[in-house]
């Protein structure tokens, strides 16, 4: 199998405040967000990082996205380092995350030109591309209707299908289905097989068990930063569901939920 | 190549779409400023009017001298009447309003005045009645008194100051001097103004909405996105700050008519024009970047304004050194803000250097290159862009 992303020995701290420090009632003054993360995904898989909160799977996600660069360590997007090359990953990848927004005052439309643009897309490749993906999310019914106006669902379909303006071979989804109704949600699950059937590659992260075990073919469990397990998820699961596999896991690393 | 700017194209699009397709937006940055700007102006020139009276004073004089009647005569503001009624008439006609003054003169004035320098001559008084509480009446007196004066100087003659003829030797008249001293203040405030409409809500707003994010993920270089941004809002700053120098310009003879007449705008011709213009381009790109810089610094447009506030102090306070600094050297014309201030004040008295003016824009584009320069460096940092 072709691998498409290589992550080596990813490190990445941030400093906290005194605020945050009191907040968290530690006295450190440095928190180690990601701690020597090393695993590949291969061409056409869905790779899944599971973790709780404040696990570090955001932040590696945003290193592999280049908005953030490591303390140590380096990634590589088919064969593009995201800390040497970083507009060249740029150009490779889709990400889609929450904190990511697009503004309130335009259109679908608007917005997939101006991305398309951004991107360097050619304007009968851009048409093509905006029919077909907007038929397919109905997006086409309110197209020219201001973002403003699109209730959390549209929002959410037209910010899936921004993410992919630029047709990426490779796709970094960060928690694609929080806060999004069954349906919503559903309709992301179904693309992103869709995409994974197209040969694309997918690094997908979150905390929703079900996700993993029902769209993934290998992931790959993060907990204070580090890399606790790996493998794929019909072997994870052999045994007994991903959820107690976690749970043990988790009692095993960080010595039991608190 | 042509792709490589592809980016930056898009973004200054953006931007233009932002402000124009935004109705309220466009109202408030474009058309009120400059609208707002000529009817307060226009408005506060018509109570300047208002208070100096239409110039016309009505006087009641009883016992008018024979030698000073073609004097008053020669005076369009007196239209005056003999009083041929007893005095309490008149003065009640001062206190109600129906006449500016009344004035009494001794029967026989020449007769005694005829014989002013000999001894024993007393001095004859000369009543003049007015009402202070009016200001048409105390402008009346001020104004009889005075011919009163002249010709009482007259006839004492022993040596006069500029009687007859031209004496001032100034080759502009007061009006561009008046011109000179408030225009580049109050451009360059009205610059700035329409600067801070734009420039923070595009850099800190993005930031604090999460857009900005969005677009730092694509391949678009981050100077692209600098100078994309600061062409965009440079303009539309230009567009405002145009629109309020439009209404300043057009307002200043309403403004000035009732100080002095002579304010005309057709003594600039169009080199001047393009002057100002050339100084407001360079200004606003400046303001724009500095701005920006800020912006990027804050992480929301409520902490980026407060940010600014120090900044915006410092801009009128510098703009308004150049009226009071007379003739500056060369060297001083590479002070930021205090620069395009001489310039325009230069511009206004018709009496501006090529060198001077080539200084003054060439080191602001200088500067705001500089500032270009450190935004993308600021777009790059992540501790800058990414931490709340």
């Amino acid at each position: 199998m072709q691998e498409i992303l290589s992550v080596c020995n990813l490190k990445k701290q941030f400093k906290l405040s005194y605020k945050q420090q009191k907040l968290q009632h530690t006295d450190k003054k440095v928190l180690t967000a990601v701690d020597g993360l090393s695993f590949t995904a291969c061409k056409g898989e869905i790779f899944g990082l599971l973790g709780p909160n404040g696990a570090g799977k955001t932040t590696t996600l945003r290193m592999l996205a280049t908005l953030i660069t490591p303390d140590s360590g380096d990634a590589y997007i088919e064969g593009y380092s995201v800390v040497k090359q970083p507009d060249k990953v740029r150009s490779r990848i889709g990400f889609l995350t929450g904190e990511l927004k697009l503004e309130d005052f335009f259109t679908p439309n608007y917005l997939f030109n101006f991305f398309s643009e951004l991107y360097g897309v050619p304007a009968d490749v851009r048409a093509r591309r905006k029919n077909e993906l907007f038929s397919r999310f109905g997006i086409d019914r309110f197209a020219e209707v201001k973002l403003a106006n699109l209730s959390t669902g549209m929002k959410q379909k037209v910010s899936l299908v921004i993410s992919v303006v630029n047709d990426p071979e490779f796709i970094i989804f960060d928690e694609p289905t929080n806060g999004l109704d069954v349906l919503t949600a559903k309709t992301v699950t179904d693309f992103l097989l869709e995409l994974k059937a197209q040969g694309k590659t997918i690094i997908l992260s979150t905390h929703i068990f079900s996700l993993v075990e029902k769209i993934c073919d290998r992931v790959g469990i993060i907990i204070d930063g580090r890399l606790a397990a790996l493998d794929t998820v019909s072997a994870m699961t052999k045994e007994k569901g991903l959820e107690d596999v976690f749970f043990d896991i988790y009692a095993q690393t960080a010595g039991g939920v608190q | 190549m042509k792709g490589a700017f592809r980016g930056m194209a898009a973004i200054i699009k953006k931007e233009f779409a932002r402000f124009f397709f935004d109705r309220r937006m466009l109202i408030t940055t474009l058309i009120l400023p400059g609208l707002l700007i000529y009817v307060v102006y226009t408005l506060m020139g018509s109570f300047v009017t208002n208070i100096a009276g239409d110039g016309n004073y009505s006087v009641a004089v009883k016992n008018m001298p024979g030698s000073m009647e073609p004097m008053f005569a020669a005076v369009e503001q007196f239209e005056i009447s003999d009083a041929d009624r007893d005095d309490d008439y008149y003065k009640s006609q001062v206190t109600e309003g129906g006449l500016d003054i009344y004035v009494i003169f001794p029967e026989d004035f020449d007769e005694i005045i005829a014989f002013a320098g000999t001894s024993g001559y007393v001095a004859p008084e000369v009543q003049i009645y007015y009402s202070s509480s009016a200001d048409g009446s105390t402008a009346a007196y001020s104004a009889f008194a005075a011919v009163l004066d002249a010709y009482e100087q007259a006839i004492s003659n022993v040596f006069n100051v500029n009687t007859g003829g031209n004496y001032d030797l100034s080759a502009t008249s007061a009006a561009t001097y008046i011109l000179s001293a408030i225009v580049p203040m109050v451009l360059i405030v009205l610059l700035f103004s329409g600067c801070m409409a734009v420039a923070p809500e595009s850099i800190a707003g993005e930031k604090e909405r999460g857009t900005f994010a969005t677009m730092l993920v694509t391949p678009v270089k981050r100077s692209h996105i600098a100078i994309g941004k600061i062409i965009s809002l440079s303009c539309i700053s230009l567009l405002s700050g145009l629109s309020s120098f439009l209404g300043l310009m057009l307002s200043l003879p309403n403004l000035m008519s009732g100080v002095f007449d002579g304010v005309d705008l057709a003594m600039f011709g169009a080199a001047d024009y393009l002057m100002i213009l050339g100084v407001m381009l360079s200004t606003v790109l400046l303001l724009v970047a500095m701005i920006s810089c800020i912006s990027a610094l804050a992480k929301s447009v409520k902490e980026a304004n407060s940010y600014i506030a120090p900044l915006n102090i410092i801009v009128v306070v510098v703009s308004l050194l150049s009226s009071f600094l007379g003739n500056p050297s060369a060297p001083l014309y590479l002070i930021p803000i205090y620069n395009s201030a001489m310039i325009v004040t230069d511009i206004m008295a018709l009496a501006v250097s090529p060198l001077n003016f080539i200084i003054a824009i060439a080191s602001n584009i200088v500067y705001a290159a500089l500032l270009v320069f450190l935004l993308t460096r600021m777009f790059k940092s992540e501790r800058i862009m990414f931490n709340r």
